[in-house]
């Protein structure tokens, strides 16, 4: 807004540089603790904090070495992998009839789906530790914690596949169908492949809140530990540099997660479409993806 | 139980008392080009770990934290304990009350006041704000009456977002918080530990019902689905 800056002389670029400045301690504010937590991971000092007394890898050394943390570095995979599988293949499932069936409350239905997403962890943790004990009489695990935390993760894939699906051009299942194409077919050959960066965007999606998931798996997964429950129970005798690496590597793990949950969907597109116009136009016809993609 | 109500009242006017400037600033004073980065700048937080950054927050509010530190270099923290009553020099306690839970709190939820704010300010038509300013209206009152009134929906959103998760905070009050700070989600927890099945689904099922209830109050606002990153 240049033309106003000319207009309002000096107290409009008072304004200006007081909210400017404003605006940089915000930045401050929310990457501060993110920052001076990897910080203390390679600060000598053992109390992990101030002052920094030289840098080391130490810590990062013990984190590799512990059986502890491996121990539950495989439990984490194991439970993200599950989750993830379970996630997706509701989710996408589940997709279908919320955009297609043509159900009588679509907004009611959307709403029941996200519900897991605004109900807060505690009452879905607490809740299914109660329905595991009491109900089922089942002992809490990393298998109900794979329950309990897929119930979290399946409306994201749902809505990322969901808004997919609502810009998907039927003419094109249509014409499969003309062509000669059975009810497999058009969905292994037309559907997916178009739906399929909302799914990839969504596994990734499932993955990463489940290897960042604590508090519903807290409560429902027994003796075990994932990364965050550790890092939960070491963190009750105290900072120490240790917990502060662990932290360290697992907040940069998930924040590329999450970028790649951002950055690959499109890419696959993009790369694809790459592919496509190498081979050629006669293609077009057996890959429907050239026809929508703009 | 109005002690949470009270907490997240307050954290909630905190966060939107800071994150409207900032959302005014970035859809305003910002570039265009540069202000999608800069928001997914806010949202990159977000993306680690949920306890991890109430941890972090240990690292600056603990005894021996950056906070303490730095009051500590400046010369400055034994004056201030000594102002507090304290006959010694000792750390300055910031942790274990429901002041470092409400900070905490608005730490965790600016990226979801700031998103949905900056959404409905980036739709405004400034030259209807210069007007009123042309017309005589000073800056802040121009604000107040033209700009504030037209993002109502989404300040609404806002608020819900952001009061919603703190109604059910376990974490934050777990870690930061001490017997002072401590929330209904803890409440609950003690309850489901002493076995007293019936009170833990009593008060989930409250808290519960309250949240549906504000989502369908308030559901013509709470159309912005991004606000949660998906």
């Amino acid at each position: 807004m240049a033309r106003e800056a000319g207009v309002l002389a000096p107290r409009a670029r008072a304004a200006r540089g007081l909210l400017t400045a404003y605006g940089l301690f915000i930045y401050v504010f929310l990457f501060a603790p993110i920052v001076l937590l990897v910080l203390f991971s390679f600060n000598k000092n053992q109390y992990g904090s101030f002052p920094i007394t030289g840098w080391t890898l130490t810590w990062y050394h013990q984190v590799f070495g512990d059986p502890v943390i491996q121990d539950a570095l495989r439990t984490t995979l194991k439970v993200g992998g599950w989750v993830t599988l379970i996630s997706v293949v509701l989710g996408t499932a589940a997709a279908f009839p919320l955009v297609r069936a043509g159900l009588k409350f679509p907004a009611g239905f959307r709403v029941a789906f996200t519900l897991p997403i605004m109900i807060p962890g505690i009452l879905i943790g607490i809740s299914l530790l109660i329905f595991f004990r009491q109900a089922l009489h089942v002992q809490t695990s990393p298998t109900t914690a794979i329950i309990g935390q897929s119930l979290y993760t399946t409306p994201f894939v749902l809505l990322l596949v969901a808004a997919r699906l609502q810009g998907f051009d039927r003419n094109l299942e249509r014409a499969a169908s003309d062509l000669g194409a059975n009810a497999f077919n058009r969905l292994r050959l037309v559907v997916l492949p178009l739906i399929f960066p909302a799914i990839l965007a969504g596994a990734l999606f499932a993955f990463t809140l489940s290897f960042d998931e604590f508090v519903i798996t807290y409560f429902i997964i027994g003796g075990y530990n994932t990364l965050p429950i550790f890092i939960y129970t070491q963190i009750k005798y105290g900072i120490t540099p240790e917990v502060n690496a662990l932290a360290a590597l697992v907040l940069v793990t998930s924040i590329l997660l999450f970028s790649l949950a951002f950055i690959l969907p499109p890419a696959f597109r993009l790369a694809r479409r790459g592919i496509r116009s190498m081979r050629g136009h006669r293609e077009v016809v057996r890959e429907p993806v050239a026809v929508t993609e703009h | 139980m109005l002690k949470t109500l009270w907490m997240g009242l307050a954290a909630t006017a905190i966060t939107l008392g800071m994150a409207f400037p900032f959302s005014y600033w970035l859809a305003r004073y910002v570039r265009p080009g540069l202000q999608k980065p800069l928001l997914v700048l806010v949202i990159v937080p977000f993306w680690t770990s949920y306890l991890l950054r109430v941890y972090s927050w240990l690292n600056i509010l603990g005894d021996t934290g950056v906070v303490n530190s730095f009051l500590k270099w400046l010369g400055i923290r034994h004056q201030i304990v000594l102002w507090l009553g304290h006959a010694h020099d000792q750390p300055l306690s910031l942790l274990n009350s429901r002041w470092s839970v409400v900070v905490v709190l608005v730490y965790l939820y600016f990226p979801f006041a700031a998103l949905t704010l900056y959404s409905s300010i980036d739709r405004f038509d400034w030259d209807q704000l210069l007007a009123a300013m042309d017309l005589g209206a000073s800056p802040l009152r121009a604000v107040r009456k033209i700009l504030v009134p037209q993002i109502r929906p989404g300040i609404v959103a806002a608020v819900i977002f952001v009061f919603i998760p703190i109604l059910g905070e376990y974490l934050a009050p777990q870690i930061v918080g001490g017997v002072d700070g401590i929330m209904i989600g803890n409440q609950i927890d003690e309850f489901q530990k002493y076995a007293l099945y019936a009170r833990a689904s009593a008060l989930s099922l409250l808290v519960a019902s309250f949240i549906v209830l504000l989502l369908v109050l308030f559901r013509k606002s709470l159309s912005v689905k991004e606000a949660y990153g998906a």
